[in-house]
């Protein structure tokens, strides 16, 4: 885990919000199978060190 | 990817990079829409000139020709012709510099990026500029990693 850089994570609400739909888009899709999903998920989680 | 090669006889090759998304998420509506939100967006929230010198180094760093050709056409001769000497070139400002430097970093290894380099962007950008900055990167980032990977599934378009 790195420094923590910022005190919170809160920026522009528009952009945010359509950064969350995108991603919610995203996970909709259904080609890829769930467990290929989440083990892909975990990895890029851990490389980026998102705890979320 | 079954949807891809849906369209892998159908595309233009002179098209733009969107009208690519457009016609490769044809049957993925909500994604298309969402991916063309975000992306205008970047370009709505953060300096068009600073986000377009970062396009051109995530591209020149990639590999993707055509982001290249469009990313320098918004900017300075100059500058575009200097981007990768930038550390060493005295056309640059301090931002300039400081958010090259996080691009560099945030694409060849984005789990090392120094605190040194993200605390130099924030001290320009301010806490929500910084922020901001690097949702916006991440787009570009996102949609030209997918342009390369697609263009490769469905046809050359010049990257």
């Amino acid at each position: 885990m790195r420094t923590q850089r910022v005190e919170s994570s809160s920026f522009n609400a528009l952009f945010r919000e359509a950064l969350s739909r995108w991603q919610e888009e995203v996970v909709k899709l259904d080609l890829v199978d769930s467990i290929t999903t989440e083990m892909v998920r975990l990895r890029c989680a851990e490389h980026h060190d998102c705890h979320t | 990817m079954f949807f891809l090669y849906q369209y892998a006889y159908s595309l233009d090759m002179g098209h733009s990079t969107s009208q690519f998304f457009d016609e490769v998420l044809t049957y993925r509506s909500g994604v298309k829409k969402e991916l063309a939100n975000i992306h205008d967006l970047a370009w709505d929230v953060v300096d068009k000139e600073l986000l377009s010198l970062c396009k051109l180094r995530v591209a020149m760093i990639l590999g993707c020709d055509e982001e290249v050709a469009s990313a320098k056409q918004y900017l300075n001769p100059s500058k575009a012709d200097a981007i990768a000497q930038w550390s060493s070139s005295n056309i640059f400002t301090e931002v300039e510099k400081s958010c090259l430097r996080f691009t560099e970093e945030f694409i060849i290894d984005v789990s090392s990026i120094p605190d040194a380099s993200a605390v130099a962007v924030r001290e320009h950008l301010d806490e929500d500029g910084f922020v901001t900055f690097v949702n916006a990167l991440l787009v570009v980032e996102q949609r030209i990693r997918l342009l390369l990977v697609w263009s490769k599934l469905v046809g050359n378009r010049g990257t």
